[in-house]
């Protein structure tokens, strides 16, 4: 059974989250403070992490990189209550793969969560290659000259997402779509902040990407064929 | 009207200005005045002296004239001779000369018609002058001018007489003064007057000047400071030295500035307390409502299995609590707004795709209404820096108004571009908008008809935050609107952010328009 750890110190809504989760057949750890966050994630690792920012003990955007420290695999959610771009990319810039904004459809957490814990490539079964890089499906690796290179779940999603169709043009509304489940939003902040996290990784100089290149106006697109070779 | 304009500016060069003219005004006529008082004065002196001079002069001619008559082996021609003679100093050194004209113009007994001492031109005494004195037989005095053979000239005077020399005839006798030494003198009262007036006229000049500096000075200063602390820079003040006017002025201007600051600050510190407050309020109000949410969400999901009552009970605390939270996302919005902490988040944008985006993702949630959105707009790419998520705000809140006021006609979007921006315009043909309307259309929580029932339960901000997400981008939104003929809303935004002012690619007044 999945397992999911939520980080509230609003216990009502804690324990709502539980109801709903419970339904869909989420297992729920609730925690209300955020330096019990981290032991408990260490003692007990879930599968997801639902995390408020603001917490008592030790804000959400400080457990958030104590966990990434822990896991880099673990997909991370923040629930916050501001919709203001200076604590959301925080977030995204601290390991957060996706947020949501308070106040939230619950049909909508349960659609992020479960895109959040599928599993990508499902439908190709041989590896990839982009640039000097590859791509194990399966093992959910990225190696370049036989060394990994550790990356977020999201990451990976993102990378694969480009690189199963090297060329295409992908704006970020698709990409949105594609590996984040969203299907009515602009809110390219994610695209954006994420592209720069996963080119910092795997660029040789993130500043003149040649893997995941930048299609102005549009999007981004991967592969051989950039401005640069 | 350039130096009219400087004269304008500056307070010295006015008061400099007017200060200096009323000066040399008054310095020229005083001095003026003194100058012809003196000069005519010294020359009044001359004049009498010389006819006192000049009386005796002539008497005692007229003496030695009727002695030699007693006596007739006289040589008059020698009389004459000596006579002329007698004045040993020229009147160009302060002496006299003498002349001596036959009456009728004749030689009488080798006694010359006219002789003259000193080479002095006979032509010193004017004709007129001669004939008055033929007439007249009193002394005869008038100004004139001294002329030598010599080709020199000087201002002076004559005196004449008539004079009978015994066996020869009549004759007229004149002297004549030359003025020169007291020209010379009034001359150099004159230059000397020109000197003291110009040195008088700069020492008031400087004087105004400096005095004017002490006092302009601090003026300028409080001017100066009053345009910075209009600038917004609170902590200026004057500076104040001694205790006169000046340092007056600069005390209660100082004062003035505090109470100002105090204002200000106090002012800023409640509407920065309101605000905060505002933001505090929606963000706490979130957590619970998320929890009320998903509960109603569960409770929701279940109604099948509630009787009937409170299925609908279900149904509506679900819809409400959807409108709040459009309400509380909206208020939330104005407060940043109002805090002028909204920013843009800029990309490199497709409008076109973004407009067709937002249509659709409306067109989902409006599916009960019966209008159908038409899109007019050009087959390529329009790319223009942008904050998505507000643009799309700003369609999705013109695009429902117009759905809520279309009496399910058909809404006609149109995308156009010109050269340094793109219009979009959202065109519907039903209630319309009265002028009035126009004018209230963008006020906060403003509807039209109070008595209209709300259709979609819209939060009556969206036009207002329409608005503030477009001045946001540098752009605008102009309206249109006529009872019964519906409405026109034109978003017009600028292709590169920095680049207004813009011109709208679209005119918000249809080709339909009765006005137009």
């Amino acid at each position: 059974m999945t397992s999911v750890m939520v980080v509230d110190d609003d216990q009502d809504l804690a324990e709502m989250l539980g109801i709903v989760l419970n339904g869909v057949g989420i297992e729920v750890d609730l925690v209300c403070r955020g330096d019990e966050a981290v032991d408990v994630f260490r003692n007990n690792p879930p599968d997801l992490v639902l995390l408020d920012i603001m917490l008592p003990g030790m804000d959400g955007i400080e457990v958030c990189k104590q966990i990434r420290k822990q896991s880099m695999r673990v997909p991370i959610v923040m629930l916050t209550a501001k919709s203001d771009t200076h604590d959301i990319v925080k977030g995204l810039e601290a390991g957060a793969d996706d947020y949501m904004v308070k106040p939230f459809k619950p049909s909508e957490l349960v659609a992020r969560i479960r895109t959040r814990l599928r599993r990508v490539g499902g439908e190709i079964s041989s590896n990839l290659t982009i640039g000097d890089l590859a791509i194990d499906i399966v093992e959910h690796t990225v190696m370049r000259g036989g060394v990994e290179i550790p990356l977020t779940r999201l990451e990976f999603d993102l990378l694969v997402a480009l690189a199963k169709e090297p060329g295409r043009v992908f704006t970020r509304e698709a990409l949105l779509g594609e590996v984040w489940g969203y299907r009515h939003s602009t809110d390219t902040r994610l695209v954006n902040v994420h592209v720069q996290r996963l080119r910092a990784k795997i660029e040789h100089d993130p500043e003149n990407p040649t893997i995941i290149n930048t299609v102005r106006g549009i999007g981004y697109k991967a592969g051989n064929t950039g401005p640069r070779g | 009207m350039k130096i009219f304009n400087i004269f304008r500016r500056s307070l010295f060069l006015k008061v400099f200005t007017l200060s200096s003219v009323i000066s040399i005004a008054l310095i020229y006529f005083l001095g003026s005045n003194l100058y012809v008082r003196i000069s005519s004065g010294i020359i009044d002196e001359k004049i009498s002296a010389s006819l006192s001079e000049g009386e005796s002069a002539i008497q005692y001619a007229d003496y030695r004239f009727i002695i030699s008559s007693l006596n007739r082996s006289t040589d008059l021609v020698g009389l004459v001779d000596e006579i002329v003679r007698s004045t040993n100093v020229s009147a160009k050194d302060s002496g006299r000369e003498i002349a001596f004209f036959s009456s009728n113009g004749e030689v009488i007994q080798s006694i010359p018609a006219v002789s003259t001492s000193n080479f002095l031109e006979p032509s010193s005494i004017p004709k007129s002058f001669r004939t008055q004195v033929q007439k007249s037989g009193e002394l005869e005095w008038k100004r004139t001018k001294l002329r030598y053979l010599s080709g020199e000239e000087l201002d002076g005077m004559v005196i004449g007489q008539r004079i009978t020399i015994p066996r020869t005839g009549k004759y007229e006798m004149y002297v004549l003064f030359g003025f020169d030494a007291q020209q010379r003198s009034v001359d150099l009262i004159g230059r000397s007057m020109w000197g003291t007036g110009f040195l008088l006229i700069a020492l008031i000049m400087i004087t105004a000047s400096v005095v004017l500096r002490q006092v302009i000075k601090p003026v300028k200063e409080a001017a100066e400071i009053a345009e910075r602390l209009t600038s917004g820079d609170l902590m200026e003040r004057m500076e104040v030295r001694g205790r006169d006017e000046v340092a007056r002025l600069g005390t209660a201007f100082n004062e003035m500035a505090d109470t100002l600051e105090r204002q200000i600050s106090r002012l800023e510190n409640l509407s920065r307390v309101q605000q905060r407050f505002v933001s505090d309020v929606s963000h706490e109000l979130r957590t619970p409502l998320t929890t009320i949410r998903m509960a109603s969400d569960v409770i929701y999901a279940s109604r099948e299995n509630f009787d009937p009552v409170i299925a609908r009970s279900a149904e509506l605390l679900l819809s409400q609590i959807e409108r709040f939270e459009n309400l509380l996302a909206d208020l939330l919005e104005v407060s940043r707004f109002d805090a002028e902490v909204a920013v843009l988040s800029l990309d490199k944008v497709d409008i076109v795709a973004l407009v067709r985006r937002a249509v659709d993702d409306l067109g989902l949630a409006l599916k009960e209404r019966e209008s159908q959105i038409l899109i007019d707009a050009p087959e390529e790419r329009l790319i223009i820096d942008a904050d998505p998520r507000r643009v799309e705000r700003i369609m999705r809140n013109l695009v429902a108004n117009a759905v809520d006021h279309a009496e399910d006609k058909p809404i006609d979007i149109t995308i156009k571009s010109n050269e340094g921006a793109v219009s979009i315009s959202v065109r519907d043909y039903g209630v319309g908008l009265s002028p009035q309307h126009i004018e209230r259309v963008f006020d906060r929580f403003w509807r039209a008809d109070p008595s209209r029932s709300r259709i979609r339960g819209g939060t009556g901000l969206g036009l207002s935050i329409a608005r503030e997400d477009a001045q946001l981008h540098g752009g605008e939104i102009r309206v249109w609107g006529e009872l019964d003929k519906g409405s026109n809303f034109v978003l017009t935004l600028p292709k590169v952010q920095g680049t207004s002012p813009i011109e709208p690619a679209i005119s918000e007044i249809p080709t339909d328009s009765s006005i137009s």
